[in-house]
């Protein structure tokens, strides 16, 4: 094994040539780790999205079907207008769902209005006139909705409003799971200053439909609204200062003794949101489809996933470029080296060496230069891959953000009121959240294992290559001629 | 020792060879000088028999064996050792380790044994001092010296120089032939010279001259 020995009395012998070949061996290793952090860092970005972001399935009322069934009776009796019935979706159905794999928790949403008695609306100006439905100087609604948007949640937490941190707790608490069959409720702050109301206070709701009795309500907590939500309001509709939160038990109380046990609509959420498409065909087994549909929500998970599968297609085409670059970069500074070494392998021949002793040789010193290399670009190559990978992420959720911007539809999404993704922010909110998405470049042990892989595979494939060389060459030649 | 029998090479043309026929016996403990103008081939029959290349015709036999059957890398590492006019030392090494490595590639009996090394150096005039420092930083005779210390460290009984005071003055010349000499009646190595200096050949035991594609052996 006299090969080791004279292979380091060579590194060290030829000091500016070895400092050279590690600066170069450096630099291409650097960007192979940059790109094998880009591309780990996406794989777990890309999985923490999947925690973070999330995936909804929601059961609702089968919309279409009700349509059909109302068509069909507008055909058989033409003498009265046919209305279209919605089957409010009966709990003990949403339990059934809730149980499938894959589920981690759900959220029962059930709205409706009612009017103010003992506190005065927020009214909004527009050039349209005033939203206001109910209060003093408002515009009457057409219908004979209330002029307070009651929205009966499981949890505000679990809300699209507040999970995405559109609206905030100001004060006090959000309603739990531990608010059903209270009559606490969450004001909007608007809503609370103007009426001076504050954590602890009641305050006087009369319903809008049946008895149309009076209520009281304890005010438990007080919230934000969005920016976003209030500038959407339309002439028509209510201010949405004017919603409030309560246990959906009580906005059931609010809409009627026959409403008890059902919800408007049920949103699960899936744990692995990869995993929906299977949790809608389950579910659609334990549902009379009939009355009611479940629908899916991946949407934010899908623009994330996406914008990482650009990053990790990138990262991965940096590592195999810069790999061959690297690989033949190396090899011509190797040929040139063993060119210039042609009588050194001459005398070695001369002595009785073996070829593959040479080239073992050649092999040991470029190690000696890659495993310094290796540890050099393990320092460099997270500075690199961080520059990188943010480059990449902010370039990708542009893309994302201008791709998704022509699909998004105001006022869509679900009809599933809090739990649905719709309405025009929700776009916006999921490119958001894949702009927000950082790649977090962290250089593992794995990583390094990789990188001394590729070292060692770019330096026995340039060693392979310069070997053709050695192979051939005749000591005749080169030492007697 | 070391025999050829019918030996021949051409580099083209078979009609127009360098030499043919030839048959020679060399034997352990003399020293033997070929020489010849240039281009006469005597360079071209030193790497015959060092092992560098093969012949187109004919045979060479160390011990009666044929160096086919023996391996040329084989005949290079254990049986022959080759001194050149350029020396061809390690240029990145010092003395010493120009002989530890020639040492360790031939599995020489003292293999790995600095101090013998030392010695053999020592010897030859290259100090303890020198013996350390890079080759590159040694006169030619100095270098020269080194190739031979080297040629003694190894075990091969074998031991061929071509031109090998050709880059030397007088005083380097005449001490190297005699460390030649020393090699040959010392050690009973087989030691032959290929010069076009007959100062140097005469100091030889035997004297061949290459002319007309023929040796003939000199009185």
């Amino acid at each position: 094994m006299n090969f080791f020995k004279r292979a380091w009395l060579n590194v060290w012998a030829k000091k500016g040539r070895s400092v050279l070949l590690i600066l170069v061996s450096s630099a291409i290793l650097m960007f192979v780790l940059a790109g094998l952090l880009i591309r780990s860092a996406a794989v777990k970005a890309t999985s923490q999205a999947k925690a973070d972001v999330g995936a909804t399935v929601t059961l609702s009322a089968n919309r279409q079907a009700a349509f059909k069934k109302m068509q069909s009776r507008t055909t058989s009796s033409k003498s009265s207008r046919p209305k279209m019935t919605l089957t409010p979706v009966k709990l003990s159905d949403a339990v059934k769902v809730a149980q499938l794999s894959n589920i981690s928790s759900y959220s029962v949403t059930s709205s409706t209005s009612v009017n103010a008695s003992s506190y005065e609306t927020v009214s909004t100006s527009t050039g349209m006139g005033s939203s206001n439905s109910g209060g003093p100087g408002g515009m009457k609604s057409a219908t004979s909705t209330g002029d307070t948007q009651i929205d009966g949640v499981t949890a505000t937490s679990l809300t699209t409003g507040f999970s995405n941190k559109q609206s905030k707790i100001t004060k006090g608490r959000g309603i739990t799971a531990a608010d059903k069959n209270t009559n606490n409720v969450v004001v909007e702050k608007d809503l609370a200053s103007q009426n001076n109301l504050t954590v602890g206070d009641t305050l006087t709701v009369k319903e809008a439909t049946g008895d149309k009795d009076k209520v009281k309500l304890k005010v438990v907590g007080i919230y934000k609204a969005s920016s976003t939500s209030s500038s959407n309001a339309s002439p028509m509709s209510t201010d949405p200062a004017n919603t409030m939160y309560t246990s959906y038990t009580l906005a059931n109380t609010f809409k009627g003794s026959k409403y008890a046990g059902t919800a408007d609509s049920v949103t699960f959420n899936v744990s692995n949101p990869a995993k929906v498409s299977s949790v809608k065909t389950a579910g659609k087994k334990l549902i009379n489809t009939s009355k009611y549909s479940l629908s899916t929500d991946d949407a934010s998970y899908q623009t994330v996933k996406a914008s990482m599968d650009n990053v990790e297609g990138f990262a991965n085409k940096i590592v195999w470029l810069v790999a061959i670059a690297g690989t033949i970069i190396l090899a011509l500074i190797v040929i040139l080296t063993i060119r210039e070494r042609r009588f050194e392998i001459g005398v070695l021949l001369s002595l009785g060496e073996a070829r593959w002793k040479i080239i073992a040789q050649f092999f040991t010193e470029m190690l000696m230069v890659i495993v310094v290399a290796v540890a050099i670009a393990g320092v460099g190559g997270k500075f690199v891959g961080n520059q990188l990978g943010s480059q990449l992420v902010s370039q990708s959720a542009t893309t994302t953000q201008t791709t998704s911007s022509g699909t998004g539809q105001p006022g869509g999404g679900e009809p599933s009121g809090n739990g649905g993704s719709g309405g025009p922010g929700s776009t916006g909110q999921m490119a958001k959240q894949a702009t927000d998405m950082k790649i977090a470049v962290t250089v593992s042990a794995v990583n390094l294992a990789e990188l001394g892989g590729f070292g060692l595979a770019i330096t026995f494939l340039s060693i392979m290559i310069a070997s053709g060389g050695i192979l051939r060459l005749e000591p005749k030649k080169v030492l007697i001629s | 020792m070391l025999k050829t029998e019918g030996l021949g090479y051409w580099y083209q043309d078979k009609d127009q060879p360098l030499f043919q026929g030839i048959d020679l016996e060399f034997d352990a403990g003399q020293s033997y000088a070929i020489l010849g103008h240039s281009g006469s081939g005597k360079t071209t029959f030193l790497s015959l028999i060092a092992g560098l290349d093969q012949p187109k015709e004919g045979d060479i036999k160390l011990n009666e064996r044929s160096l086919k059957q023996i391996g040329l890398t084989n005949f290079r590492r254990h049986d022959v050792s080759i001194v050149f006019q350029a020396y061809n030392l390690f240029t990145y090494m010092s003395p010493l380790n120009n002989l530890l490595t020639a040492m360790a590639i031939t599995d020489a009996a003292h293999a790995g044994d600095k101090a013998y090394a030392r010695q053999v150096l020592s010897d030859l005039g290259i100090s303890t001092d020198l013996a350390e420092r890079n080759v590159q930083h040694l006169s030619g005779g100095q270098q020269q010296r080194v190739a031979i210390a080297r040629t003694m460290c190894c075990d091969a009984k074998l031991v061929v120089a071509d031109e090998p005071t050709g880059n030397l003055d007088e005083d380097n010349t005449k001490e190297v032939i005699q460390q030649f000499q020393k090699i040959a009646h010392e050690q009973g190595k087989c030691v032959i010279i290929v010069t076009h200096e007959p100062d140097v050949a005469s100091q030889c035991d035997h004297q061949f001259r290459l002319e007309n594609k023929q040796f003939v052996e000199l009185a």
